[in-house]
């Protein structure tokens, strides 16, 4: 009897080492990244093999796990530029073509290693469920598979600090398991309202071999929005929202 | 053509420059091939760059827009029925030049729900006719104050472009703005004078969203007096929704300028790759001017149905797709543009024999907005394939894209070089080559072939 109690608190103790939720470490992950409902700026940068590089600032709000909107405010070149994701919908405003087109979360809307889907980013769990968590010393590796057939990556491989559970690291994989890109989180800040999260996402791709692209955070807020924000009439408004 | 040697001088250094980036590159993986995990980061590179919040701070004023430069040279073909409508006076030799200026700017003020934004368009040219220029009428495209009480409601008055329709390069129910030049589809177009609202209602469920945008378009002497008839007040209006996942719009027009006309469009999502989208457009009451072979002009009035169905496609290795068919129920038939174009030659042939230009006059006046439109005629095919960054070049972008005429078979097909790799600028150049029989739609135009560089600055 002695030792069954024994082998049993053994157990106990043992058991949430190894039982870490995956999806609600995903969902943990997202919240500290961001709150579900935000304004936020970017800085993206492309940087070619010869240190050339393009610089975009990008205004972007986002409500709930499925609604986001975005406009470029520079270069002058791009200024004005608005696209709207809605779950899998996805769409592009350029001022002189005048209304909105779709586009699909594959391409680039300013080219360079991030696509429409990293810089119009959902929550990771509105796209991917976790099927395996591994415990190491002082990081989670998470295997992530994408809910739908519509998702950019099928599959994502993701390093967490086990600590402040924000990625350090993600695969962006194809089904078959072919390195897409990969996703570097640097330099956690805190932007205050206690959203302390990495300020900057580095990425390189074998695909773009010596090309990098980089994304810069500043002023990230919560801040609520009405649906009709995120619609495609009310694209051309986008920097209305800019206080 | 000495000027078009040095153009392409500038265009044979920017390439080797850019061909230098691509040899400093030599282990270029092509898209789809098996590729190594990376597992170590790379150097942070992240410290050498600032975000300082300066440059987000929202300013009440924006002052912006950008300045082209575009010459042209085009290889005349003269055995063409609108060679000898444009040329007929004239000795040009085998080839033109045009050298065409543009000047786009755009002001926006803004203060509390009140936004005022101005785009203006100065356009200067340099060809056979001499110095050309915008008429000042047509300088300003928009200039309009909105009013925004709420994020779901918006109120719009002054010169507007309201630009309606999901198709590419043709929009048969953008009743309420210019047609585009399906040769230059992103081109911004002038608007016209309005008054304008939008609403929007957002849902949960199958029906994500609602907008309703009703129009008032006055037509008078000197207001709008090329959109239609003068003295009448007429109304617009586009119903959006966003439907299972489907963009779809009810557009209607009527008042008196133009005939009553109604329509639909959709465009929708299949896979996140392939988009589909179509339109479709009732025309009442159209009336064409038609001209037959012996110069006997007569009006026809009918009703018409126009449509359009397209899709977008990106393939795994960064190939975009655009085809559309392009039925115009407004259009002449293959016969009707025969005779007009035969018209035309017996006109030229009068000349020739006894220098009476009437008959030429006569074709002239039923050409502007009739004869001369884009796309006059009935069936149109339109591809358009561009290559995103082909051998990691990033920023440069080939294409090309042909618009075919179904009822007589003759075509145009556009290879163009886009590269977009310093900030702010923008260069592309495209060749054009009109491939037709006697007697069809692109094989009577005024050239045969034509080369343009259009270089960009926005600032």
């Amino acid at each position: 009897m002695k030792k069954s109690l024994i082998c049993l608190f053994a157990l106990l103790i043992a058991v949430p080492a190894y039982a870490v939720d995956g999806n609600q470490l995903l969902k943990q992950i997202d919240r500290n990244l961001n709150p579900e409902s935000y304004e936020m700026y970017r800085k993206i940068i492309n940087v070619e093999p010869s240190g050339r590089k393009m610089e975009y600032t990008f205004f972007s709000v986002k409500k709930g796990i499925d609604k986001i909107a975005g406009v470029f405010l520079a270069p002058a070149s791009e200024k004005g530029r608005g696209t709207l994701r809605l779950g899998d919908n996805m769409w592009l405003y350029v001022p002189n073509v005048g209304k909105p087109i779709r586009i699909t979360s594959l391409q680039s809307v300013i080219g360079g290693v991030f696509n429409n889907a990293d810089i119009l980013n959902l929550d990771y769990t509105a796209e991917y469920d976790a099927e395996k968590v591994e415990e190491k010393e002082n990081e989670y590796f998470l295997q992530a598979k994408a809910k739908t057939k519509t998702v950019a990556y099928d599959r994502l491989n993701l390093w967490a600090d086990k600590s402040k559970k924000v990625p350090i690291k993600i695969e962006c994989l194809t089904g078959a398991g072919m390195l897409i890109k990969t996703l570097y989180f640097k330099e956690v800040k805190d932007f205050g309202g206690g959203i302390v999260r990495p300020s900057v996402i580095e990425t390189d791709s074998p695909l773009y071999k010596g090309y990098k692209s980089i994304m810069i955070f500043a002023k990230i807020k919560q801040r609520d929005f009405k649906d009709e924000v995120f619609t495609l009439t009310f694209m051309p408004n986008i920097e209305s929202l800019r206080k | 053509m000495n000027r078009f040697s040095c153009i392409f001088v500038i265009l044979l250094v920017l390439f080797i420059s850019m061909s230098s980036i691509a040899e400093e590159n030599p282990s270029q993986t092509p898209f789809g091939q098996a590729a190594e995990t990376q597992t170590s980061a790379p150097a942070s590179t992240a410290e050498e760059y600032k975000f300082d919040i300066s440059e987000i701070e929202k300013k009440p004023y924006h002052v912006g827009g950008y300045v082209e430069f575009r010459p042209v040279l085009f290889v005349l073909d003269r055995d063409a029925a609108l060679y000898k409508l444009t040329f007929y006076n004239r000795h040009e030799g085998k080839t033109v030049e045009a050298y065409n200026g543009k000047l786009q700017l755009e002001g926006s003020l803004e203060k509390g729900i009140a936004r005022l934004f101005v785009k203006a368009n100065f356009d200067l040219q340099y060809s056979y006719l001499g110095w050309e220029h915008s008429k000042p009428k047509s300088m300003i495209y928009e200039g309009y104050l909105s009013l925004k009480p709420s994020s779901s409601l918006s109120f719009n008055f002054g010169k507007q472009t309201l630009l309606w329709g999901k198709g590419y390069a043709f929009n048969p129910v953008a009743f309420v703005s210019r047609p585009k030049d399906p040769d230059d589809p992103e081109l911004a177009l002038e608007g016209f004078i309005m008054a304008s609202a939008d609403y929007i209602k957002s849902f949960s469920g199958p029906l994500k969203t609602l907008s309703i945008t009703p129009v008032i378009l006055p037509v008078y002497d000197h207001i709008n007096d090329d959109f239609g008839k003068i003295n009448k007040v007429n109304v617009a209006g586009k119903i959006y929704f966003l439907l299972y996942d489907t963009d779809i719009d009810l557009i209607g027009l009527t008042g008196g300028s133009k005939t009553n006309r109604f329509g639909i469009d959709f465009s929708r999502n299949i896979t996140t790759n392939l988009e589909i989208h179509g339109e479709f457009a009732f025309i009442n009451n159209q009336k064409n001017r038609v001209i037959d072979s012996q110069g006997n002009i007569s009006e026809s009035k009918f009703d018409a149905k126009s449509y359009l169905l397209g899709i977008r496609y990106l393939t795994p290795w960064d190939t975009t797709v655009i085809f559309e068919y392009y039925r115009n129920g407004t259009g002449f038939t293959h016969l009707e543009m025969k005779d007009y174009f035969t018209f035309i030659d017996r006109g030229y042939d009068a000349f020739l024999l006894n220098g009476n230009d009437s008959m030429l006059r006569k074709a002239a006046s039923v050409t502007e907005g009739n004869y001369g439109r884009p796309n006059a005629m009935q069936d149109y095919l339109y591809l358009r394939v561009t290559q995103k960054e082909p051998f990691n070049i990033l920023y440069f972008t080939p294409g090309i894209t042909t618009i075919m005429n179904l009822d007589d078979g003759s075509f145009q097909i556009s290879p163009e070089l886009l590269y977009t790799g310093f900030t702010n600028w923008e260069f592309r150049l495209k060749g054009t080559a009109l491939v037709g029989q006697k007697g069809t739609d692109f094989g009577e135009k005024p050239s045969d072939y034509r080369v343009e560089l259009r270089v960009r600055y926005y600032f």
